[in-house]
């Protein structure tokens, strides 16, 4: 009896992918690539909503693939010889140049304009969601699908225990992480070493008055007076107070994936951390956390967007109704109602105002008012470095900052290190003046 | 020897051997050869703008760029060649004397053998990736093992993948780690294919532990080390993998080596006449060293004989 149903199932297993091949031999089969940068069950969750796609969509199939990280991701994508390209894939949303470059993605702009109410779609994204989709004529090129930005989380019962106020501004974050620290623990940890220190240089170099890039892809600015406060800033941090620093971190930063390691730990009264961490520190703390906004700068909180976007690509063999499939996907993908579940799976900031209001986000934001901090920060939050040749210059701009942070290069010589960053940069932009 | 048999047969004798061989020359071609030139050909170019863009003839200029200290490329690859130097004449340094000792250890009849033999060979087996994590969890600035310890010591804790000064000490370790047990398997093989009667003869005369050591054991295992320097030299270039999970060669290229950075560049496009350059370059040394040790060691061989 057990053999004959193993027996059936075997076959069945064997015959059921054929007869699905033959009944959608018609349809139109789209590749989704996307990576994970957060933790959590993330990918049965994406899968789950191309599920729902596939479903409520006869003659089209969604077939997604987990394709590791977003430079994985990129590296898939951008290999030589790789005909057709993929349909649809989540990118950072600062591959946009590479990608326009590459010429091998299609503005959402031209889906966008045939939509009845096309105004009605863009304004419910939130502004600054918006910023690293265009490019410098204003056409948008990507849908925001899992966007964060760098917030400031602290413990709560710490603070109040102590009487401390939340800082808003960088004098103030010093004064708490002083008066907060122990020898067990660290008044601030700011994830700066190893890994990719510029993203969250880009909040301070935004609090401290000129964010590292603006709308036109062809300018960078390292050298200037905020770059220079924002990583000098960075470097004291972790400078031990006999050697003139503020002594509330370790040398050269925290690493990354060990910062929220250790403010669950109780090994830090505050950290920077990107919002995709959020559901992460809440589900996991013994203690109150507590979010605010980034306060980076001297005369108050600023933050840099971050996250992926999704991408429609054509290599120039893809018919119009696959084209327009794609699109039917990404614009399934950016609905409120997903972004609301989205937001409080992953712990990411829906994009769509109008997912806020949906649930499960807004009984979650009610429980937890942590959520809509990190959407009232969209306020505060300024685009994330985007420029052409962004591989090279954020290869630039990561080790100089990582010289800095490190104790490699002085703070004397800081300055010149960054003019010589620049000049190397500019080297790189001059093909695109 | 051949004139005395019948022509067909000859004809045959003749081809026989060309074509014994013409798998092997076809798949090198293909797989070695022919990449080989495709890549010092492509490091004469610069990719166009966009990829519709043809790519632009620019001679060895990516040569000149890589060696000039204020190009963005070529003010990083001095300090991660120097790096990748110390990392490999390091890992073949220490990593030999330790596998040679853990092999005599093992050689011995002791209890418990297979264990010993086993967790001295373990880290080889191990993906390199899977061996960072563990090293990763070591290393860790403020939760990590190795701090933990220190701290309990009261000792200061060391920033392992931070420090610009520690950090290609760091890496530098578990390739240490990771590599001596399988170089400790040559050495054993090759103690093991030592005749035991030499040993009884040089105790009979007299010789002692040391001795026997130094005299006999050490000469004779020359091919094994000649074969394990060239191995393991070449083998510390290419492993490279631990960097992405410990520090991406952070900070500020001090833990960088030299395949991580061509892996890093390769992400773009527009790198692709450097990357090939890069290529070119860590071929061409690699090639110097073996040839030369080969010349060195060869003759060194022939005297002995």
């Amino acid at each position: 009896m057990m053999r004959r149903t193993l027996l059936m199932l075997v076959v069945l297993v064997c015959v059921l992918p054929v007869a699905i091949g033959i009944s959608a031999q018609d349809d139109i089969t789209l590749d989704f690539y996307f990576p994970t940068a957060v933790d959590g069950p993330i990918v049965s969750t994406i899968e789950g909503y191309v599920a729902q796609f596939n479903e409520a969509n006869p003659g089209i199939t969604v077939v997604p693939s987990y394709t590791g990280s977003y430079t994985q991701t990129r590296d898939t994508i951008v290999a030589e010889g790789m005909e057709p390209i993929v349909d649809v894939a989540v990118m950072l949303s600062t591959d946009l140049y590479s990608f326009i470059q590459e010429e091998t993605i299609v503005p959402a702009q031209s889906f966008i304009d045939t939509m009845d109410d096309p105004a009605a779609f863009v304004d419910d994204f939130f502004p600054a969601m918006l910023l690293n989709s265009r490019d410098a004529d204003g056409t948008i090129w990507s849908i925001p699908f899992q966007r964060s930005s760098v917030a400031l989380y602290y413990n709560a019962d710490l603070f109040e225990a102590e009487g401390i106020a939340v800082p808003t501004n960088t004098e103030e974050l010093i004064a708490a992480a002083q008066a907060l620290q122990t020898e067990d623990r660290a008044g601030l940890l700011i994830p700066v070493a190893g890994g990719f220190p510029t993203w969250m240089y880009q909040a301070f170099a935004a609090g401290f008055g000129q964010p590292l890039t603006a709308e036109d892809p062809s300018v960078v600015n390292f050298n200037s007076e905020a770059s220079l406060d924002a990583v000098t800033f960075l470097t004291l941090v972790g400078t031990s107070a006999e050697d003139g620093g503020y002594g509330v971190g370790p040398a050269g930063g925290s690493a990354w994936g060990e910062t929220p390691t250790a403010f669950l730990a109780g090994q830090a009264a505050m950290i920077y951390h990107t919002s995709g961490s959020l559901s992460n520190l809440l589900n996991n703390a013994d203690f109150t956390v507590g979010v605010a906004f980034a306060p980076s700068g001297p005369e108050g909180p600023a933050t840099v967007l971050g996250g992926g976007n999704m991408y429609i690509f054509d290599d120039g063999s893809k018919t119009q109704e696959e084209l327009d499939a794609a699109w039917a996907f990404v614009e399934f993908m950016s609905s409120p109602e997903i972004q609301s579940d989205w937001g409080v799976a992953s712990g990411y900031v829906a994009a769509r105002q109008s997912a806020w209001d949906m649930e499960p986000l807004a009984s979650r934001v009610e429980e937890f008012p942590q959520y809509g901090v990190t959407r009232d920060q969209l306020d505060v939050a300024v685009m994330e470095f985007s420029s052409y040749d962004s591989i090279n210059i954020d290869g630039i701009v990561n080790s100089t900052l990582s010289g800095i942070l490190s104790g490699e290069v002085p703070l004397e010589e800081a300055q010149a290190t960054l003019d010589t960053a620049q000049a190397q940069i500019d080297g790189l932009l001059d093909a695109y003046r | 020897m051949s004139e005395h048999l019948p022509e067909k047969t000859r004809n045959w004798s003749v081809l026989t051997p060309y074509l014994l061989v013409a798998p092997t020359v076809i798949l090198v071609f293909l797989f070695t050869v022919y990449p080989s030139f495709q890549t010092i050909y492509q490091s004469l170019f610069q990719p166009g703008l966009s990829r519709s863009d043809p790519p632009i003839f620019v001679g060895l200029q990516n040569y000149v760029d890589l060696f000039d200290s204020t190009h963005f490329l070529g003010s990083r690859l001095m300090l991660i060649f120097r790096n990748t130097l110390v990392f490999a004449g390091a890992t073949v340094a220490i990593s030999l004397p330790i596998a040679l000792v853990m092999a005599l250890l093992v050689n011995r009849r002791v209890r418990g053998l297979a264990l010993w033999r086993f967790s001295f060979f373990y880290p080889t087996v191990l993906p390199l990736i899977g061996a960072a994590s563990i090293w990763a969890f070591l290393y860790a600035d403020t939760v990590g093992l190795i701090n933990t310890v220190l701290r309990s010591l009261g000792l200061p804790s060391v920033n392992w993948t931070g420090d610009p000064n520690v950090v290609l000490l760091s890496v530098t370790v578990v390739n240490i780690w990771k590599q001596t047990g399988f170089y400790m398997i040559f050495y054993l093989a090759g103690l093991q294919s030592i005749p035991r009667d030499i040993y009884e003869a040089a105790a009979l005369d007299g010789a002692g532990y040391f001795q026997q050591l130094f005299r006999l054991t050490l000469p004779l295992l020359r091919r094994t080390t000649l074969f394990l320097l060239i191995v393991s030299f070449t083998y510390a270039f290419q492993t490279v993998e631990h960097l992405q999970v410990l520090n991406q060669g952070n900070p500020a290229d001090r833990g960088n080596l030299l395949l991580y950075f061509v892996f890093q560049l390769i992400g773009s496009r527009r790198n692709l006449g450097y990357v090939n350059a890069i290529t070119v370059i860590l071929v061409g040394l690699l090639l110097i060293f073996t040839i030369s040790n080969f010349l060195i060691f060869e003759r060194g061989g022939d005297d002995d004989q």
